[in-house]
């Protein structure tokens, strides 16, 4: 039997405990009627005693160690599992449809193909929602995916190239390649931007800096705008679901540890029209869509979070 | 002892995008996406941004470029050495 393995590295629980839902609701048994011996493996990046085992039933929970110190470095270890697929799927990625994937298997049968990623977050497909042959990753120049810079002499105008992006570049010197159906219209995927980051974030140095700045920060940053809009579609979600607290801050709060709903409200409420307001609609916009689909796929009726000004568009045009 | 030239970020600042030279002694504050060259690194974080000289006597390094100077002391979260290779936690300069 044709084994699998689904990865993916975790700092959080609680998104982890959501991931895990869904992949063991929707992916892992489309590969297991596809004829796979499925497992899934999370990585926890961080404070490994705060993922209680019994809200990932029959998944293998790793921690760091040598050759796998971090989430970066775990990528590579995976390759070394015993199994000829690898299905990377990033912590805040949701595939809601595992027979869509499924589908892309025949490509594989290609000598040629090395991978097929269902997810591209820039010019070249990452790890997001990577399924790859592990045979064709392990040849290649070891670190096979971590993240690199190039062109640092020219800094600040160095190249940052994120995890697997340069395993791509590296197959086609081999002849080989990624097929890439992050183009396919209405793909079953809700995807989510940076919700570990800013969490991270506030737990690394906003206590150092204090809440007035690290908000601050947050409001001329889009990336960080952009994760802390995720987080709260995402705990919402996850509170429905669960009947338990998302993001917790450090008295329990919800969304306490990346930012509540009401300080997120403040600060778009300040927010004037212009380029940075321009893109942050139309990326809530796109979240939108994410979390409606999402939680369709959980049977969930979502009500969103009273979280834009009442000046914005309203979120459920979106739907 | 500092001198007067000195210039001593305190515990509680952040730093945003800035460079930083020789003269300044990093006494706890929080540099995101800042350019270190040359002073001395005794605590606070360094968040990205490119550490180009100096010493890192302690403190948090994170997802920076550690291009040169010297390591002494700290937590290397992660980073980037000066040929733009990953370094994963622990892996602190210097790097081969």
């Amino acid at each position: 039997m044709r084994r699998l393995i689904i990865a993916s590295p975790h700092r959080y629980p609680d998104l982890a405990r959501l991931w895990y839902r869904v992949v063991s609701q929707r992916v892992a048994p489309a590969f297991a009627r596809a004829g796979f011996e499925v497992e899934i493996v999370i990585f926890r990046d961080a404070r490994p005693e705060t993922f209680l085992p019994e809200n990932y039933p029959n998944a293998r929970l790793e921690t760091a160690r040598p050759k796998a110190r971090d989430f970066v470095e775990f990528y590579d270890a995976a390759l070394e599992f015993d199994s000829e697929f690898l299905f990377f799927i990033d912590a805040d990625v949701f595939l809601l449809d595992g027979a869509w994937a499924v589908s892309y298997l025949s490509d594989l049968d290609d000598p040629d193909k090395a991978a097929v990623s269902f997810l591209r977050r820039a010019t070249v497909p990452g790890v997001y929602a990577l399924l790859c042959k592990t045979e064709a990753y392990r040849r290649l120049p070891k670190p096979v995916l971590a993240a690199t810079y190039e062109r640092l002499e020219q800094w600040p105008n160095a190249l940052n190239r994120g995890p697997g992006e340069n395993a791509v570049m590296a197959l086609q010197q081999l002849g080989r390649s990624v097929l890439d159906a992050n183009a396919e219209a209405n793909a079953p995927i809700s995807d989510f931007h940076g919700t570990t980051v800013i969490r991270a974030s506030r737990e690394m140095f906003a206590a150092e800096i204090g809440e007035e700045q690290f908000l601050a920060l947050l409001s001329r940053k889009r990336y960080f705008l952009m994760a802390a809009y995720d987080n709260i579609l995402l705990g919402n979600l996850y509170e429905r679901i669960f009947g338990e607290t998302f993001a917790p801050g450090i008295n329990g709060e919800s969304l306490g540890g990346s930012v509540t709903i009401e300080a997120l409200r403040r600060i778009l409420n300040d927010l004037e029209p212009g380029v940075l307001r321009d893109k942050i609609e139309d990326y809530f916009a796109r979240s939108n869509r994410s979390i409606l689909k999402l939680a369709a796929a959980q049977g969930v009726n979502y009500e969103f979070p009273p979280v834009l000004p009442e000046h914005w568009p309203p979120q459920n045009v979106a739907a | 002892m500092a001198g007067s030239s000195t210039v001593v970020l305190k515990k509680g600042e952040f730093y945003h995008r800035k460079v930083f030279g020789p003269e300044t002694i990093n006494k706890g504050a929080v540099l995101l996406e800042c350019d270190w060259d040359g002073g001395t690194f005794e605590s606070g974080i360094m968040m990205g941004g490119l550490f180009r000289a100096g010493r890192f006597i302690d403190g948090t390094f994170w997802g920076g470029v550690f291009w040169d100077g010297e390591w002494v002391g700290g937590i290397w979260e992660n980073g980037f050495d000066r040929q733009g290779r990953y370094r994963p936690r622990t892996d602190h300069p210097p790097h081969e």
